[in-house]
């Protein structure tokens, strides 16, 4: 039931932003228009030829994975996407004017058109986010997280996730070792290793977050694949500690990488 | 006598192999670590095991594979680490319920004893607790264990006991066998229902009330099997720098160092295993595998794996 959740909250986010592109072309057109109907430059096949476009800007907007339940909306990169994608969306939208009507108009109606698609569904994205992580984490959360050991980097990754009300919510944690906390941040600590299966089947785990216990990142690994659940790894539990980790690919192969501080310039070429 | 074997424990330490059999279930050279140790126990002496309800189907499927007809599985009312009644509480409600009128072996069911148990017993004062222990000759590892001080004019005389001390005056060590007289069973019942888990503080409760302990030091290898390392240890040295491989399983074009056992339906093919357990119906192709225990219904291909415990049932398979 509670996954359906997550497929209705991603389809009416692809439904509400479609719409709000057609109407943020709507608008541009009305701006530089003005607020009337021009015979000149008849509202009608504009519009028909944005609603044709949609779908394409859509897709190129997927395909920076914007529409990850789990990602932070406000965010400069999530923003940087999603002023590529209006890019994109407003020469798509040139292309088959010209191609349909072989006509060309206003550059500042695609200024226009460039800057309301961009700002406004950036915009409805930070709103929905908000929307989603709420509705994602009602009772039962659709999203259920074990944590697996009670370190300085779970705790902090927890008190992170809760504050920011992230889709994933921890529900229970596990350590190797046995500790003595009850709890952290009010996630209740279950107790040790040995109950994975339990916790897992009667919590509906759909996440494991490894955040120590490295000897064990194989069985917990195999725990997940066969459950389907999403297994995530912390760095530190590698002993990444600094936050300048990424994952990135050597000819082919994923790799961790910890590279040396760079200039901002350098940043694009790394 | 009656012989009492306490594995009732959770081992969570050797999770994921304990995951769904007790610790004492666990295989080394060919038979579970319990059924080394019933081999010790001469032959008329009844012999209980105790175990907790989460691991009770496997203590009765192990009981059809021995040849002793005297031996009786009691079960705790309890399936997690949270609830145990703690090993002492076992005994003595034990001793309680079957209203136990004889001497009691005391045994801890995960501990492997190199020693005859015909010298220990009859080593044994009548009336007198008495209790095996080893030099483990490491000051720093005895604080993990009960430690046993005993009278230097007369050795065999224990003076104190120490459970876990912080810091250890000998690395003399309980080995988790000892026999408890029937004269002394009260005491023992009595001291449970306030230290339930206190296995070591029994016999300080003796020495407290003026009781004499007698000490069995021996020089006989002997292993509590606690962690993977101490598991694959007690491996090694059962098995003894050789191969076992099952008359079932199928080995082709492998290499086979050190201590390797192999259980019954696996296939290892274009593999190197150095000092493993592989426990049955698993397949490895083209891995190199070191001191790895791998649990049973596991598929290995064209990986390498290094001090690792695998779970049940896993399947890593590389992607050309």
């Amino acid at each position: 039931m509670y996954i359906v959740r997550s497929h209705v909250l991603l389809a009416l986010w692809l439904i509400t932003d479609l719409l709000i592109f057609v109407a943020a072309y709507a608008l541009a057109y009305f701006l530089r228009v003005g607020w009337i109907l021009s015979t000149d430059f008849p509202f009608a096949p504009y519009i028909t030829v944005v609603a044709a476009v949609a779908p394409l800007w859509l897709l190129v907007l997927a395909t920076t994975r914007t529409f990850h339940l789990g990602r932070n909306q406000a965010s400069l990169r999530n923003g940087a996407y999603i002023g590529y994608a209006a890019l994109v969306g407003v020469a798509i939208f040139t292309l088959a004017y010209y191609f349909a009507y072989t006509a060309f108009f206003s550059r500042l109606l695609l200024i226009y058109a460039l800057v309301l698609t961009g700002a406004c569904i950036w915009l409805w994205h930070i709103a929905f986010d908000a929307l989603g992580r709420r509705i994602l984490r009602r009772n039962p959360p659709t999203f259920p997280a074990l944590i697996i050991g009670v370190t300085r980097e779970s705790k902090a990754l927890i008190a992170t996730l809760e504050e920011r009300k992230s889709a994933i919510k921890p529900v229970a944690i596990l350590d190797a070792i046995g500790v003595k906390e009850k709890e952290i941040h009010s996630i209740p600590v279950l107790g040790k290793l040995d109950r994975l299966e339990s916790t897992l089947t009667e919590l509906h785990i759909t996440h494991v977050i490894q955040c120590s216990d490295l000897e064990q990142s194989i069985n917990l690994l195999s725990a997940c694949r066969n459950r389907g659940i999403t297994y995530l790894l912390l760095p530190s539990v590698l002993g990444i500690v600094e936050r300048d980790g990424r994952i990135d690919s050597l000819e082919g192969y994923p790799v961790a990488v910890v590279a040396p501080k760079q200039s901002l310039i350098q940043w694009f070429f790394r | 006598m009656h012989a009492f074997i306490l594995a009732g424990g959770f081992a969570t330490r050797l999770w994921p192999l304990t995951e769904k059999r007790a610790k004492p279930l666990l295989p080394i050279a060919g038979k579970p670590i319990l059924s080394h140790l019933l081999a010790k126990i001469p032959a008329g002496i009844p012999v209980t095991v105790s175990t907790n309800a989460a691991f009770a189907e496997g203590f009765e499927e192990w009981k059809k594979t021995i040849d002793r007809a005297d031996v009786h599985v009691v079960v705790e009312d309890t399936r997690s680490d949270a609830h145990k009644l703690g090993a002492l509480g076992s005994v003595a409600r034990w001793v309680e319920e079957y209203a136990i009128a004889d001497d009691v072996l005391l045994l801890t069911g995960d501990n492997y004893l190199g020693f005859r148990m015909e010298n220990f017993l009859g080593r044994q004062r009548l009336g007198i607790p008495i209790l095996a222990a080893h030099d483990i000759r490491d000051r720093e590892r005895a604080k993990q264990f009960g430690t046993v001080i005993v009278d230097p004019q007369h050795p065999t005389h224990i003076k104190a006991f120490e459970e876990k001390p912080k810091e250890p005056q000998t690395t003399l060590v309980s080995a988790g066998c000892a026999v408890l007289p029937k004269e002394t069973l009260g005491i023992l019942v009595t001291f449970a229902r306030e230290h339930p888990d206190n296995m070591g503080g029994i016999f300080e409760e003796f020495l407290r009330q003026g009781i004499e302990v007698d000490c069995f030091a021996f020089a006989e290898p002997w292993l509590d099997i606690g962690s993977f390392a101490s598991y694959l240890e007690a491996h090694r040295l059962l098995i003894g720098g050789k191969s076992m491989i099952d008359p079932s399983a199928v080995v082709n074009g492998s290499t086979l160092e050190g201590s390797v056992s192999i259980d019954r339906e696996c296939v290892i093919e274009g593999s190197d295993l150095t000092d493993c357990i592989i426990f049955p119906h698993c397949v490895i192709r083209d891995c190199t595998l070191r001191n790895c225990v791998i649990d049973e219904h596991c598929t290995l291909e064209g990986i390498d794996l290094e001090g690792k415990m695998l779970r049940e049932g896993t399947k890593l398979v590389r992607e050309n």
